[in-house]
């Protein structure tokens, strides 16, 4: 009863987490480093660039003490290819996130090995320096959409050297109301029939704040869809019983009743 | 044509109405009474059709019979459910209530006071209480129940607010005098009882 | 959907068509003649929390005979089932009945009706692509639509969605209503975050 809150992020936990993602700034002032809970702050030497996170950077923007240096993939150049992509290219998949970073395996020549095993590198998102100058163009960051928000919002002076305000806002809308319409399909394959049943279309590249807003949606259709199928899942899972025979095995384990009728004898009568 | 478990249904509706709307209406005191009378009236009816047969019924050999108790087993299993139901959306608004602080029997009180307004919000349970008695000592129970559970904490606010912050600036309430404190936007004086003073955020 | 699930115990309060199988002297008041017995073969409309129990419990006698049999009700007949091949869309569910998927699953556990439960499947998918689209319309219109309460027929209305949407919304069933609630609050949600990001 306590938390009165929806199963997963709320928008404003959402925004609050996007602002752990690192950003490069160029500073304007000198300023030691700070030691905080989360480890200690590089310490600001102008104009030399460095990365730290997002709410610090914006604090030391607000106050005139840097700038914030734009993620590529904020280019309006960068911003309409990924448009480009999700429209014409592929325009039922989400575009990919950004490529996990990797560079040859000394032990085995011609494998990629992931970076991990270098401390330095993380992989996670909030982690992952895909809102820094050096983050890959062309690709959108799990953050995207809060990122680009609060930069056009509170640096939309250092955004100006990528284009004007108004080009970069025009091609997010365009994003937002694509990836929107894909949001809103996802879950059309679902209704398919027989054998080759449908699933929720992959959301591998769907970003946190867009999670947010459709998670209620899409898990409301597919548990009506799993209680439609209720029934015809129960029957089938009678049958392959009674057959018994190797089909039996794929349907095991979950069986036991779906919890979902009445339950008036859960309460003893 | 009224039927076992027509009652019942309107419980029901009642609640679901409850459960869109954020103040609660009044207790259905009558109806409930008149669930509960059509509980006994089928359990007294059951009595009757068993009597004859002392204790040895047989649903085999007395289909009728047998499919009648069904019938008012069903109705009576039917009614108990409507009635929890009903009870439970109730409980839940009111716990709802007394986690967002609101004090339900303050409110009470001046709808009952109201008069003039409290009409409007009581509707036709006129100027009587929107709870009803065992309600009341629930909502006092549960919020003493709910103030022990917070006691245990007295740092953390378990009722507080939600929302991450969205500044990196906090109220705090000053427990002791520390006299004058120096930040990066000069100074604060933080005096006992006064209540500003910056937090980092993350 | 637990006991106390107050939407399920409305559905089961919706009725289906029954036809009793043997005479029953004390039942005669579930087709208004309470002073007369019920007679085998009369047709009754019982709610489901009866009917389903009745359907189900066996009368113990040698031939196997249960104390009533059923139809599938109006609202899942076959003009019904037709319409919804057609298109989906077109049909408003909450004249056949409020609680039309609840009443369905019902008589799919009832009843082994593959036909319908793929056409529930598709018919379902379907108008949630639909609803979610009027859902995120009605948002960035900016009308603030009391999201809990008052049925999406009221949303819908004097939302400049047109006449066409304003009628499928107020054709939506229980679940529906409840899909285009948790869609709009979605996307109210999101425009709330940009304009609090503007603020701040």
């Amino acid at each position: 009863m306590a938390l009165s809150l929806p199963p997963g992020l709320t928008h404003a936990e959402v925004s609050f987490l996007a602002e752990m993602e690192t950003v490069t700034i160029v500073p304007r002032q000198r300023l030691d480093s700070i030691d905080l809970l989360s480890g200690k702050t590089p310490s600001l030497r102008p104009p030399h660039r460095v990365d730290l996170s997002l709410w610090l950077a914006l604090l030391l923007k607000k106050q005139r003490r840097a700038n914030i240096v734009p993620p590529p993939w904020l280019h309006p150049a960068s911003l309409s290819e990924i448009v480009q992509r999700e429209t014409k290219e592929n325009p039922t998949a989400f575009s990919e996130p950004p490529p996990v970073p990797s560079r040859p395996n000394i032990h085995q020549p011609g494998i990629a090995a992931r970076q991990n095993n270098n401390e330095t590198v993380q992989l996670s998102p909030p982690f992952q320096a895909s809102c820094t100058a050096d983050a890959p163009a062309g690709y959108l960051p799990y953050h995207w959409m809060e990122v680009a928000e609060m930069l056009l919002t509170f640096a939309g002076d250092d955004m100006i050297s990528l284009g004007s305000a108004g080009e970069i806002r025009g091609l997010l809308r365009d994003l937002t109301e694509v990836r929107a319409a894909k949001m809103r399909d996802s879950t059309k394959t679902l209704g398919a029939d027989g054998e080759n049943v449908g699933g929720v279309v992959s959301l591998r590249g769907v970003g946190a704040m867009e999670l947010a807003e459709n998670r209620g949606f899409i898990l409301g259709v597919v548990d009506g869809m799993r209680r439609i199928g209720a029934s015809v899942e129960a029957t089938r899972r009678e049958q392959e019983e009674e057959m018994g025979g190797p089909g039996g095995g794929g349907g095991g384990g979950g069986r036991g009743d779906d919890g979902d009728d009445d339950s008036d004898e859960d309460m003893g009568i | 044509m009224p039927m076992y478990g027509d009652l019942g249904n309107k419980l029901a509706l009642h609640a679901k109405r409850t459960q869109n709307l954020a103040h609660l209406p009044p207790y259905q005191a009558e109806l409930v009474r008149a669930v509960t009378r059509e509980v006994r009236d089928l359990d007294k009816e059951v009595t009757t059709l068993l009597e004859p047969f002392q204790g040895s019924f047989d649903p085999a050999a007395d289909h009728a019979t047998a499919c009648t108790l069904l019938v008012n087993h069903l109705s009576m299993r039917r009614n108990k459910r409507c009635l929890l139901a009903y009870h439970r959306t109730r409980t839940d608004k009111l716990e709802e209530h007394v986690w967002n602080g609101v004090d339900v029997l303050d409110l009470v009180a001046q709808q009952q006071a109201g008069g003039g307004n409290g009409a409007a919000i009581s509707g036709e349970g006129g100027a009587s209480s929107s709870l009803s008695p065992q309600e009341e000592d629930y909502v006092r129970q549960y919020g003493d129940l709910l103030a022990a559970y917070k006691g245990q904490w007295t740092d953390i606010d378990l009722t507080g607010s939600l929302e991450p912050p969205r500044d990196l600036f906090i109220d705090v309430r000053v427990l002791k005098d520390a006299g004058e404190i120096q930040t990066e936007y000069g100074y604060v004086a933080a005096v006992h009882g006064s209540s500003r003073i910056c937090c980092a955020g993350h | 959907m637990s006991y106390y699930d107050i939407d399920a115990i409305l559905t089961d309060a919706e009725k289906i068509p029954c036809t009793f199988q043997l005479d029953i002297p004390d039942l005669g008041y579930l087709d208004n003649t309470p002073s007369q017995p019920l007679k085998a073969g009369t047709k009754v409309n019982l709610p489901l929390w009866l009917a389903e129990m009745l359907v189900i419990a066996n009368t113990g006698a040698a031939d196997n005979k249960t104390f009533v049999t059923f139809d599938l009700p109006r609202a899942l007949g076959n003009d019904v089932v037709q319409a919804l091949k057609a298109d989906p869309r077109a049909v408003p569910l909450r004249d056949q009945s409020a609680h039309f998927y609840g009443l369905a699953t019902h008589m799919l556990d009832l009843s082994e009706e593959q036909e319908l439960g793929s056409v529930l499947r598709k018919t379902f998918v379907t108008r949630a692509a639909e609803i979610s689209l009027h859902a995120r319309k009605v948002g960035s219109i900016g009308h603030k639509a009391k999201s809990k309460g008052e049925g999406a027929s009221e949303m819908g209305s004097n939302l400049g969605l047109g006449g066409a949407g304003e009628e499928f919304l107020r054709g939506l069933d229980e679940w529906e209503r409840s899909l285009f609630r948790k869609a709009h609050e979605g996307a109210k949600a999101g425009k709330d975050w940009i304009e609090s990001v503007k603020k701040n």
